[in-house]
Order: C-alpha cells, then structure tokens, then sequence
C-alpha cells in the first residue's frame, strides 16, 4: 500500500513536471526595434493629450531615450557609455546578474518607465506596458523578472540625474513680466494672449553645450519703425509674403510648406463661448518623427536605433535651451503685434503665433541641430519621405537630405508670418553649430565612418 | 390624564404636520394643465449648431400683455426654428391657443427676441419679433405684429420701417425725446471674430448687420437716428442685454446695453436734446465681461434705479473648477492699456446707484454673484414684504466652455473628423457638458442682502430658461413667472402668495401715443419707507411683462401716499391708497413735476480745490506685479505705498509735505509759500533711487529744533538683504538733508507710529513691517527704535517677532492708566495690545475673542460716545470672493507642498462645509506639476476639497494662517475689554484702508473719515473699487464720501491727511497710482 502510494504520487508528480514543462517553454524574447519605435511613438502621443509645450517636450524625449541607450551600449564594443559624456551624468549601475538578463527588454523597460515619470496622463502609457509586461512574463518569467528589475534600476539612476536639471525649481520661478509701454517688446498674441511660456528655460541643465549662452546668436536687426530701417523691411515682408500667398490661396506652396511645418502643439480656435484646440507635434516631434523614419529606412537593429533617437534628441533638447536663452534675451515683438497695430488690424498669420517671443526661431534652430545630428549618423544626402504629419490630416513631403527639410522648416516660419526674416536665418545657423558641436564633443559610437559631414 | 392624552395628540397633529411636503412659494402647473404646449425644439445638425452660430443656443422670446382686453394677461412666444404662439389667457391658468387665426405664426428663419408695445398708438398691444437676418442662411426680418383689435394681427413691419434684417437678438420701447410717442431701440448681435479683441475704437465704425439702432417714431414711420443720436454700431457690438430707466433722474430715459465678451456695455445717458452720451467708464468701476440679461429696479428704497447685469459664473464648485474662469492679469492689463477697453469680470454685478455718483457694484456682497450661465434678471416684490425680490433664468444644453473639452476631448474629435470637411459632428457636441443648472430665486432683505431661496421657494429644476416675463396671470394680485425653455413647454411659476401679504397693481391710461404709460414713474411712500418703480415693459432677456407696476405692502393695509410722475413731467399724488386693488391711473391734476427735487440736498462738507493748491503730485506704481513671482498669492503686498508726510522741512515754521515714490521714481517735496505749496528740490532726499517709500513721518528726532524725516520703505521686490529694503532717515542740517544710520533691519515697511515711550524725552518710532519679499504670510520682524540723542537702537526687550502681516499701529492708552500703549494690526492676524509700563511693553489679551482678519488701518474713537476709547478698524470688506466667518474661517496654507525650495500659498474657503482652494488646477499644477499628474482632468480636480489635492497629511503639517471676519467695524471698549462691532454693509463694499480723526463737520464733535479701495488683487477677484468713502460719526451713523463732496470710488487711497493752513483747513488725499487731491474743508 505504501509503496503503491509512493509510486503513485511518484507517476503524477511526473506527469505533472512533464506538463509544466509543455505549458511553460522557455523562450527567449525578442525584442525588435519597432518596439522602441512604440514606446517612443507612445510618448508623441501622450504629450499632445496632455499639451506639453515644445521646451517641454523635448526634454521628455531625451531622458528615456538616453537610459535605454545606456543599456543597450553597456553591452556593445562599438559603442559608447554617454556617462561623463553628458553633464553630471554617471555611469548607470550594473546588473545584479546577467544571467536570465535580456538587456534589449531592460533597455525597453527602462524607456517605458522614465517616459511614464515625464507625462501626466500615466494612464496612456501604462495599459501597453502592462500588456507587455504579462506577454513577456508568459514567454519566458526569469529573464522578464531579471531584465524588468534591471531596466528599473537603471531607470532610477536616470531619474536621480534627470531631477537635478532645474525643471521642478523653474516651475515656481516668476511668470514673464510683459512691458507693455515698449512697443519692440513682446506682447501676448491673439487667440488665447497667452503668457509667454518657460522664460526659465535657459536654466535646465543642457546634456552637451556648456551652457545656454554658448551659441548666442547676433542680435537681432534693431527695433524701428522706420521705413528705411532692416527692422521695418523684415516685419514689411511677413506682411508682403503672407499676402501675396493668401491671395494664391491654399494651392500656394508656401502654405503648403508653412502648414506641414506647423508643429504647434496647442492651436487654439474660438467660436463664441466655444472653445476648443488642434493639437499637434511639436517641432521636436516633428523631428523625432523623421529619426524614425530615417533609421527604419536604413534597417536599424535596437542599438542603431536608439542611438539615433538619442543623439537627435539630445541634440533638439540643447537646440531648444539654446534657443529659449535668446528668446527672452531679445524679448523681440512678434509680427501679429505690430502688423495689426500699423499695416491692417484684421490681418492673422496663416499660421497662429505661438505664445513666446519672436526672436530667433525654434524651429529653426531645433531643425538645425537634429539635421546635423541625423545627417552625422545617415549621411548627407539621405533622403526620405516624410509622412510624421499624415495623422495630424497633412500630406508627405520628399527631401534629399536632413538639411534641405531643416531649411524648408526653417523659412515656414517666415511664409507663417510668425518670424521675421532674421530669426529664421540666424536660428538656423544657430542650430547647425549646436548640432555640429554635438557631432564633435559626443563620442557615441566608435569608428563612425561617417561622422565628419 | 387628560392633559396626556392632549399633550400626546398635540404631538402627533405636530409630526403629521411636520411630515407635511414643505410648500414652495411658487408651483409649476404643467403644460397639460395650463395649455402652453409650445416647445422651442431645437434641431442641430452637423450643418448647423454652435460651431456655426456662436448664439445657436440663447433661446427665443417672450412677451406677456392683454392684447384682447380681458384684463388677462396674454402670452406670445417664440422660438428658434419653431413658429411663434399667441396664447390668450381665459383666467384660472388656462390657455388658448390663438395663433393660427391670430396669424403672427412668423416667416423669419430664426426668432430671437418678442415684446409687446403699443406701436401704433391705438392703445392696443402689438407684437414686435426680433428676428437673426444673413447669416447662416437666415432669412427673413424683423416683424412686427399690429393688433387689429380683433384677436388678429397684420405684419406691418415694413410699413413702419421695421422690418430691419440685421443680426437682431431684442427690442425696446422707449420715449427718447419725450415727444409722446414711443420710439424703439433696436438691440443687434455681433459675430465679430473672437481670435484677437481688436481696439475698442471698432465701436465707433458703424456695420449693418450687428450696430444697434435707434428708429425714432415720426407719426407712424420710424426713422433710424442711431447716428444723429450718438449710438454705437460697431462690429463688435455683442449686444445681449437692454434696461432702460431714467438712470440720472433728470426725466429722460437713459439705456445701458450689456455686450457679451470684450466688447465693453454702454451705459447711453439721455442729452435731452436728442441724443445720448455714452459714459460707462465716467460712472462704473467694472462690468460684467458676458454681460447678459439685465434688469432695474430700486433695491435700496432711495428712489434710484438700481441695476444688475448677468453673467456665467457657476456656483458649484465642481463646475466652477472645469470651466474656463477669469483672465490672467496680463491679459486683462494688454486688453485694456493697449486695446482700450474697460475692466470686466465674469460674475453677475449689481450696481447700485449713487444718486448719479459712481455705481456701487455690491453683486459678491449681496450673494447674487453666481447664478452660473444665466441669461434673464427680473426683480420684483414676489412675497409683497416691501423689499425686491430677484429671479434669474440659466442654463445652457451645453457648455462649450469647459476645460476638459476644450483641452481634451475636443481635439481628439477633432483629429478624427479632420477629413470630414466639418470640424464637429454630433458627437462631439455630445461629449460636452450639460449646462442646465436650477433657475435661481433670491429673498431680498432689504437695502444690499438678497437670500438664495432656490430650492424653498421654487423647485430645483433642470430647465434651460432664457427668455422669462412677469404677469399677474391669474389676477390674483401676485406676481407669476414665465420662463421660455429650449426643448421643452414654457414653466409657469404660479406665485402662492396670495393673500398673505398685500399688493397695489397700478395700470396707466396714458395719454394716446403712449397708452400705457412707458416710463412713468411711481413713488410710494409708506410710515417713511419709499418703494420707487419706473414702468418699461422690455426687461430681463428677450422679452416683455405685463404694463403694470406691482409693489408689495406686507401687512400694512393703506399706503400714506404714491406720487406719480408722468414721461411729460407732470406729477399727481393719491393720497391713503388702500391696498389689494388694481388702480388704473390716468393724469388727473396733475402739476409740473421739478427733477431737481429728486437730486441729492446733502451738504458738502468737502470742497475740491481746483489748482490743488500746487501740488501736482501723482504717484506712479511701478509695474511689478507680485503674482508674476508668487504665483498663488492673495493678494499683493507691493502696492501699499506712497509714503506721504506732513512737517516743517524748511524750517519756516509752516507745515510742508513729502511724498514717497516707487522705485526707481523720484520723491517728491512740496514747500509751503505764500498761495499753497511749491515743489522743492533736496537732491538728498527727491533724487531717483531704488527705495519704495511706504511710510514716511517728519518730526524732530535729534531735537536740534528742526524737523527730520524717517522713511519706511517696502515694495515687496527686492529680497532679503537688499540695501532699499533698509529705511531711511534724514536729519536736518543749514538747507540741505544728511542721511543719518539706523540699525541693521532690512523689511518691507508698512506703518511708522511715533512715540516717546521711555518717556526720556525723545522721540521713539515703532517700524511695523508687513511682508517678506517672496515669502507671502512668513511673519517679518518689526522693531521699535529706541531714540537716544538722535541715534536710533533696537530695542531688544520686547520681541515683535511672529506677530503677522502688520499694516498700521497706533499708540493708544488702551488700559487707561495715562501712559500710551501700542495696538498692532494686520493682515491674518489679531489685534494685538502691548501695554507700556515705564517704557516697557508687555502684550496683553483684551479681546473677549480670537479675531483675526485682513486688517488695513486702525484709529482710536470713541465710537459709542461713552467717554472711553474704543478703535475703529477696517478690514478687507465682503465684497470680494473671500470669504470669512468665526465659524467658518479662511485659511491660508504655507508651505513648500512640493518640495523645490519654493513656499507655496494655497487660500482655501468653505463651502458647504468643506475647504477649497480657491484658485484652480491651472494654477495649481503650474506651481506644482505632480497635480497634473494626480489630476488629469478638470472633471477629476472639480469638487476636489483642499485635503483631498494635497493630502491631510501636508494639510495639517502646513503652517495654517487664519481670518475670522473681512467686517470692517470697531473694537467696542467695555471697561478695558474689547468686543468687536461690524458696520453697516455700505461699509463692507472695498477694504478700508486710511483713517483721518478730526471734526469735519464742525459740530464740536470729533468724526473719523473712512477710505480705501484696493486693486492688487487679480482678475478672480475683480476690482475693490466701489467704496466712496464715508464720515463716521460718534452716534455711530456714517454718511458716504460722494454725499459728502469728496470723489474717492474707482481710486485706491492710502493716505487722509488734515492740512491746516492759516485761514482754511484741507484734506489731502493720498492715492495709489494716481494724483493726489486736495478738498477743501467747509466748515
């Protein structure tokens, strides 16, 4: 009887080993870089739920991006750590154990999670993750366990670096004080009169440049109403610009070129008491936007992927403090203000006039440094069909290269009747000397054969 | 046992009756019963809804008269889309359907306004229909319905020159030019863009379409006099409300038109010569921004017309926070410094008028500021106790203004639809908002209190009610209410009344042109109450009531007497009218009526000098504004100066006067000369520097025999140890000032209060400090400065630490023992007494209780006339949106709730018993981000109590600062203990900030003279702005500044000053930011 039982239990137990194995096949997971692709993708739509401004935004690109960078290169020859690369960043920590430890997924958890941190709305990013989470814990328990936990920590030490930038102390700093009795200085602009937004920007810690001011612009042509002055003649040809492309209609493509490069993440629109927005990328995004198609076009595997993500994105972020230090240097009026004031009272830009001062422009400036990281990664002469804006109800757009899109960007500004002509020029070069820099000071991956363009 | 058995069935009849449903004052019968089946059905589509008509859901009309001579009421309506009723009143609230044969069915595509006026002058009512004309497809025009006496009408309206096919939304008659004949102001609606405001000068453009009109009647055929006669007709003119009155009193009929959004009202005064003269910013502080509906009527028995114009802000609080609120301050000052517009601030706003000074605006004093999207006002006496009741009509099917819309759901519909060619469909109107708030009822008690009594007297409905009319439908001596809802039949708000309190109905019989007497006045006086009543049918939103004047007399059974004044100024008086009657009055012996018999008789005691007596000082705020730094503040604390002083600077033996600057402005001195005063240079003193002088005295501290100057400065700006943070104190030497050391203190200053306490001989100043300088509600350090030889040390014995926001002092002998004590007052805090004993003071509690308030100034007075001192405080006043009570208190939380370094300031007040911030998320979450992440919609924040936002936890850790009261009154001395004694209300309407002892009036009595407004407060609150000033007297009466000579409202004093000259005596007023006035003494 005994032994019967014992033989008994002894088939089932068995058995039962037998078929948690058959339930429970160990399988490795893979990670591609479409993956990546989402969770970055996943992040441009959750800031335009929630409405981050473009400063904003590309600050919650770069940190997620660099955190998984960091893991992925941890593990590949050709590439380097960014630790001590970027100001006050230190080497992420290192693995528990590397057994069971898939780093691509650790690299993916860790995105994920810093992302979640950036955002408000958690809620639109948590449901995938979560998804993920229990698809991987079914294919294969320890290495999700073991990569998840790595991916969290590593994510901890980019958050520790990440708080440290100023972005909480700049919350509570003070409001933009407009001067209201100096007609060159910048005043709200129509719909919303919005306050000038993040005049502290210039204090968030930059990853590369030394600081805000290291690529101060000249300034601006000097303020005057005088016919005969520079100042006037720019401010005469937004005017001039703008209406000649009116009157050839929406067939233009001059506004067809402004409409794509929009990148305004919060329009706002008026009808009575009602109110609501069209939202869009910002110009980050926009750029984000081509990072992806540029690196899916080239084949990347997870690695080259992220380290284009995050290369551009570092470069948009010190693009965009760079640029938001001379904004409110200048504090240079927008074109709306004056147009309406001394040409024609109803006239409105084709574009709406984002809420924060004219001088130089953002875009420019942020088109011209990712353009310059891209093109260090993909080479010049890369081209490729840019279709970021097909969700947001506009067209694609062909390019020969990273640096013909920035310089269409650039100068929508102008057809946009947003920026004057200075602002556009100079921001671009603004921007190609950030990027360049950037391309020279940040030794990511060794041997770039084509790093020098 | 007997008595048991009693006592016990007492007790049940009590319960049955305690069980009893509680009775509403109004019932509702329903349209069964009462047979106004109408439904304004509105049919949106993807063509055609708000998105492409801003007013899609304002509502159609509604106008009530006996067009059949029943002496029953009669009700036209109209709706939208829907074809106009005619329903005829056959008694007991029944009605007939007349409108087929009646035909006045309508041919215009969209109706908007209906009245009732007897155009033609055949004493019959006819119907005029305002109609929207060229846009959208709009068809048709203005129409206007002759009464052929018959229970039918003819469409005449192109035969009167009518027929207008403009943007109209309503009409009213009027008498303009008092030619007998009833002409009619035209009110249109602009479509104007609302994606930038455009310069206010775009009134003076007249446009077609949406410029307002004025059709005079020229014996049978109207003629559009809108330009001759002044009115504006511009393109954004968003023309939403009409009131007409005499509002000056001087015969003519005024009008003010309530614009919606930008677009300032205008407040048209009548020239008598044909003409009006548009004087809105001469006589209002502020309007409301979405004027609305309006009405006028005397709720404070002067027998003035006063008003209240509507707006849209919601009461409750979860809807309060997801909707779009007030501006930033910066928009408001770029709307107005560089557009050219007035201030205006969403709430409804209650004007009351000043006798033809400035209105007071009393609407969150009065508790009627939130009635949420209301469109229709209408005063009236609804249960006959004599004072004004106030019904108020809302609701909106959606609200297009709410935050997560707007922010949220609306582009995400957007997005989706993009390759539609409309922007939104169906469904995404669906996804906003309902907006169909309770229509509210208010109990007037007399002078500026009303009641919510919604809920009590009426049921809580959920009607969207514009257009609303008043009727005594059943006769029945009451007045009922009828409102005009979207999407459903007319509510009938029958009035219970009855015969409970009495009524006298009074029904003209004008002369022919005019039948039934628009604009004929009653006056009637009862045991020296006066109730005064104009007629003008055309009131509320889009409607008419019945031509009738109804008044309420309670219990008493005969009035002493009613004058009534005649659109022709004549008068006739009925004296010992019974009451509970219908009098039909026609002119009978009737004499010329004199207006200026109407115009105030007060005395000036206060003579404005008209070359100021050479003192052209105006002081110049500078442009920092303190919510730019800290965000969430109260209020300011950077605007409390200048600094004025009055002393013998030159050494002449006569009184010269130093006023303190802003930064960065120079200071200015004023010598006395032979005619007045002179400006003076003392480079030491008035060159440009970057004090912010607040307080300032001229005494003699080193007594060499000439006088010195010690100045207080502040401003709020500069931060810890800043050299202008420290004071400054000049002594006098030969011609010319030398700055002299003061102790190492460096606070923002807010009083100097001059006493030699030690009693050594000298001079001592108590420096009372108010604020840190980006640390709003930390408690500063104040000193008091003991005077040895000239040098000034810190007195170190008494700690003046931890005390509050001080903001004036006063040494007083409050325990009566013959030596001066020191009273502190200031903001969130107490009263608080340090009684001197040889030199030293020692704090004392004397208040009978804790009362902390908003403290502004502070004046010993013996208030109650009873040989003692008591002490006359003012406080903030309740007429803003704080709100305080010893039981229910307002907090402010202090705190670095998210821990970057930073101190943030949460104002919280109750509600229904719960704390609320009173700021929003946006507010909120930009100073503390995680809130953006713990809310992520506005529908989540609404409602949300400040523990629930922040967590009890980081509540209760908080440093908590509390107010008790914002009554301005005074601390009633009861043998050397305090009670405090709030005034009046005409006293609560601003915070009092200045206080002048002296007998003004020269009657051998000393009275106080009160002062203040206060405008450092941002667009949430509006502007403090209404106080005029007042005198207080020791019986305890005050008598308003603008009665008195002195025009103090829409200006912010900080200073009242007694000037004695040789002969005459002055009064130097001292404002923020503004020039600084002289008024000569009377007396």
């Amino acid at each position: 009887m005994n032994t019967l039982l014992s033989r008994y239990f002894g088939i089932l137990l068995l058995v039962l080993s037998f078929t948690a194995c058959e339930e429970k096949p160990l399988e490795p997971i893979v990670i591609s870089a479409e993956d990546f692709h989402t969770s970055v993708n996943n992040v441009t739509e959750v800031m335009i739920h929630d409405i981050f401004s473009p400063p904003q935004a590309s600050r919650i690109y770069a940190y997620p991006n660099v955190a998984a960078y960091e893991i992925l290169a941890s593990t590949r020859s050709e590439y380097n750590s960014l630790a001590t690369q970027l100001t006050d960043f230190t080497t992420i920590p290192e693995p528990a154990t590397t057994e069971n430890l898939n780093y691509e997924l650790a690299a993916l958890v860790a995105h994920m999670d810093l992302s979640r941190r950036l955002v408000f709305s958690e809620d639109m990013i948590t449901p995938y993750r979560d998804s993920l989470y229990q698809l991987w814990n079914t294919k294969n328990e320890k290495e999700y366990t073991t990569s998840k936990a790595y991916g969290l920590t590593v994510a901890d030490h980019v958050a520790a670096w990440m708080d440290k930038d100023l972005y909480k102390e700049t919350r509570t700093m003070p409001k933009f004080s407009v001067i209201t009795d100096d007609p060159s200085r910048w005043q709200p602009t129509p719909p919303a009169y919005a306050d000038g937004i993040e005049p502290h920007w210039n204090k968030i810690r930059p990853f590369v440049i030394d600081s805000a001011a290291q690529f101060k612009p000249v300034p601006p042509p000097a303020f005057s109403m005088d016919e005969s002055s520079n100042f006037y003649k720019e401010l005469k040809e937004v005017y001039d610009i703008s209406e000649s492309i009116t009157k050839q209609g929406d067939n233009a493509e001059e506004i067809a070129i402004a409409q794509f490069w929009d990148c305004n993440p919060y329009v706002s629109v008026t009808r009575g008491h009602l109110m609501f927005a069209t939202k869009k990328i910002t110009p980050g995004a926009h750029w984000i936007g081509i990072a992806k198609i540029a690196s899916r076009n080239a084949g990347h595997d997870p690695m080259q992927t992220m380290y284009t993500y995050t290369k551009t994105s570092i470069a948009i972020a010190d693009a965009f403090i760079s640029c938001w230090d001379e904004k409110y240097r200048s504090n240079l009026v927008r074109p709306e203000t004056l147009i309406n004031e001394h040409f024609n009272d109803s006239w409105q830009p084709i574009l709406q006039t984002p809420p924060f001062p004219e001088y130089v422009s953002g875009h420019s400036v942020v088109s011209g440094a990712a353009s310059e990281a891209l093109t260090s990664i993909f080479g010049d002469g890369f081209s490729f069909v840019d279709d970021t804006e097909l969700p947001y109800g506009l067209p694609v757009r062909s390019f020969s290269s990273f640096r013909a899109a920035a310089s269409e960007a650039a100068i929508s500004r102008l057809y946009g009747g947003i920026h004057y002509r200075a602002a556009v020029d100079n921001g671009l070069v603004q921007g190609k000397n950030i990027g360049r820099f950037i391309n020279a000071s940040l030794k990511m991956k060794i041997n770039n054969a084509q790093a020098s363009n | 046992m007997l008595a048991i058995r009693n006592i016990l069935f007492l007790s049940i009849f009590f319960i049955l009756f305690g069980c009893k449903e509680k009775d509403t004052l109004f019932k509702n019968p329903s349209a069964a019963d009462t047979g106004l089946t109408f439904e304004n059905t509105l049919t949106e589509s993807d063509d055609f809804n708000i998105i492409d008509y801003l007013y899609f859901y304002n509502g159609g009309g509604l106008a009530i008269g006996d067009i059949n001579g029943d002496n029953l009421p009669d009700i036209f309506i109209s709706g939208n889309q829907v074809k106009n009723k005619l329903y005829l009143n056959k008694g007991n609230l029944q009605f007939e359907d007349i409108s087929v044969q009646a035909r006045i069915r309508g041919n215009s595509t969209w109706n908007t306004g209906a009245v009732m006026g007897d155009v033609n002058g055949d004493g019959l009512l006819d119907i005029y229909v305002c109609a929207v004309v060229g846009i959208n497809g709009f068809d048709g025009h203005n129409e206007l319905y002759i009464n052929n006496g018959d229970e039918t009408f003819t469409e005449s309206a192109a035969k009167y020159g009518l027929d207008l096919d403009t943007y109209s939304s309503n009409a009213a008659f009027l008498d303009y030019d008092l030619d007998g004949d009833l002409d009619v102001y035209i009110l249109n609606h602009a479509v104007h863009t609302q994606d930038s405001y455009g310069k206010s000068s775009l009134r003076f453009k007249r446009n077609y379409e949406t410029g307002d009109r004025l059709m005079r009647n020229d014996g049978g055929k109207f003629t559009d006099v809108s330009e001759e006669a002044g009115i504006l007709g511009g393109i954004n003119s968003y023309g939403l409300g009409i009131a007409i009155a005499d509002f000056n009193q001087d015969g003519w009929p005024d009008i003010y038109i309530g614009n919606d959004f930008h677009e300032d009202d205008y407040y048209y005064l009548n020239t008598g010569e044909g003409s009006f003269r548009e004087s809105l910013k001469d006589y209002f502080g502020h309007t409301s921004r979405f004027s609305m509906g309006s009405d006028v009527a005397d709720i404070n028995g002067d027998g003035w017309p006063d008003m209240i114009s509507l707006d849209m802000l919601p009461e409750d609080e979860k809807v309060l926070k997801s909707s779009e609120g007030d501006d930033n301050i910066q928009t408001q000052k770029l709307r107005i410094d560089r557009f050219g517009y007035h201030y205006q601030f969403t709430r409804n706003m209650l004007y009351v008028n000043q006798k033809g000074y400035d209105y007071q605006e009393t609407a969150l004093l009065s508790g009627i500021a939130a009635t949420d999207w209301s469109w229709s006002a209408l005063f009236a006496d609804f249960d006959q106790d004599s004072s004004q009741d106030l019904f108020i009509s809302n609701g909106i099917p959606k609200r297009p203004n709410d935050l997560d819309y707007i922010r949220f759901i609306s582009s995400e519909q957007i997005q989706n639809k993009i390759s539609n060619t409309k922007l939104i469909d169906q469904k995404a109107l669906d996804l906003m908002p309902k907006g169909n708030t309770h229509n509210y009822i208010f109990k007037g008690k007399g002078k500026l209190a009303f009641e919510d009594l919604s809920g009590t007297w009426t049921k809580k409905d959920t009607l969207v009610s514009g257009a609303t009319a008043l009727a005594d439908l059943d006769n029945d001596g009451d007045l009922d209410i009828v409102t005009n809802n979207i999407n459903t039949t007319p509510q009938v708000y029958q009035n219970t009344t009855d015969a409970s309190a009495n009524y006298l109905k009074i029904r003209f019989d004008y002369k022919p042109s005019n039948r039934f007497g628009i604009g004929t006045k009653v006056f009637a006086y009862n045991k020296g109450q006066l109730q005064y009543k104009e007629l003008y049918t055309v009131r509320g939103f889009q409607a008419s009531s019945e031509p009738i004047l109804h008044f309420g007399f309670g219990n008493e059974t005969t009035i002493d007497y009613i004058k009534i004044v005649w659109p022709d100024r004549t008068a006739q008086t009925l004296m010992d009218v019974p009451v509970n009657q219908t009098l039909t009055i026609s002119p009978k012996g009737n004499i010329p009526f004199d207006y200026k018999s109407l115009q105030p008789t007060q005395k000036s005691l206060f003579k404005k000098v008209a070359d100021n007596l050479g003192i052209d000082f105006t002081h110049t705020e500078d442009p920092y504004i303190d919510f730019n730094r800290q965000k969430l503040i109260p209020y300011q604390v950077s605007d409390r100066g200048p600094a004025v002083a009055i002393g013998d600077l030159n050494g002449d033996q006569k009184d010269d006067i130093y006023f303190g600057s802003s930064k960065f402005i120079a200071s200015k001195i004023y010598l006395r000369d032979s005619t007045g005063f002179t400006e003076a240079s003392y480079p030491s003193i008035t060159k440009e520097n970057s004090t912010e002088d607040v307080v300032a005295t001229i005494q003699d501290f080193n007594q060499d025999g000439r006088a010195d100057l010690f100045i207080g400065t502040g401003g709020a700006d500069f931060s810890k140890r800043s050299k202008p943070l420290k004071d400054v104190y000049f002594t006098a030497q030969d011609t010319t000032f030398v700055q002299q050391q003061l102790p190492e203190s460096f606070q923002n200053a807010s009083v100097l209060a001059v006493h030699d306490y030690d009693n050594d001989g000298d001079l001592d100043v108590f420096v009372g400090n108010q604020a840190i300088a980006n640390d709003f509600g930390r408690p500063s350090e104040s000193v008091l400065l003991r005077n040895d030889n000239g040098t000034f040390t810190i007195d170190t014995s008494t700690s003046f630490d931890n005390i509050g926001m001080l903001t004036d002092a006063v040494w007083s002998d409050f325990n009566g023992d013959g030596t001066k004590d020191l009273v502190l007052i200031g903001e969130w805090m107490m009263p608080q007494f340090y009684a001197n004993t040889n030199g030293t003071l020692g704090k004392v509690t004397i208040m009978n209780t804790p009362l902390n308030g908003l403290w502004q100034a502070i004046a010993p007075f013996d208030m109650d006339a009873d040989g003692d001192i008591d002490y006359i405080l003012g406080n903030w006043g309740q007429n803003s949106k704080f709100v305080a009570t010893p039981e229910t208190p307002m907090y402010a939380y202090l705190d670095d709730f998210d821990d970057n370094g930073q101190s943030e300031t949460i104002v919280a007040t109750q509600k229904e018993g719960a704390y609320y911030p009173l700021v929003g998320l946006n507010d909120l979450g930009g100073q503390m981000t995680n809130l953006f992440k713990k809310y992520t919609s506005y529908q989540d924040f609404g409602g949300q109590t400040v523990e629930e936002i922040f967590g009890k936890k980081a509540i209760s850790e908080s440093t908590k600062l509390t107010v008790h009261t914002l009554q301005s009154g005074y601390l009633r001395n009861e043998g050397g203990r305090f009670t405090f004694v709030p005034f009046g209300e005409n006293l609560q309407v601003a915070p009092i900030m200045a206080f002048e002892t002296y007998d003004f009036d020269g009657d051998g009595k000393e009275e106080v003279l009160a002062a203040g407004n206060y405008f450092g407060v941002k667009p949430f609150h509006g502007r403090l702005d209404s106080f005029s000033g007042a005198l207080i007297k020791s019986d305890g009466s005050s008598t308003l500044g603008h009665q008195l000579g002195l025009d103090l409202a829409q200006k912010s004093v900080r200073h009242l000053t007694i000037l004695p000259l040789e002969t005459k005596t002055y009064l130097l007023v001292t404002f923020n930011n503004d020039k600084a006035h002289v008024y000569q003494l009377q007396k």
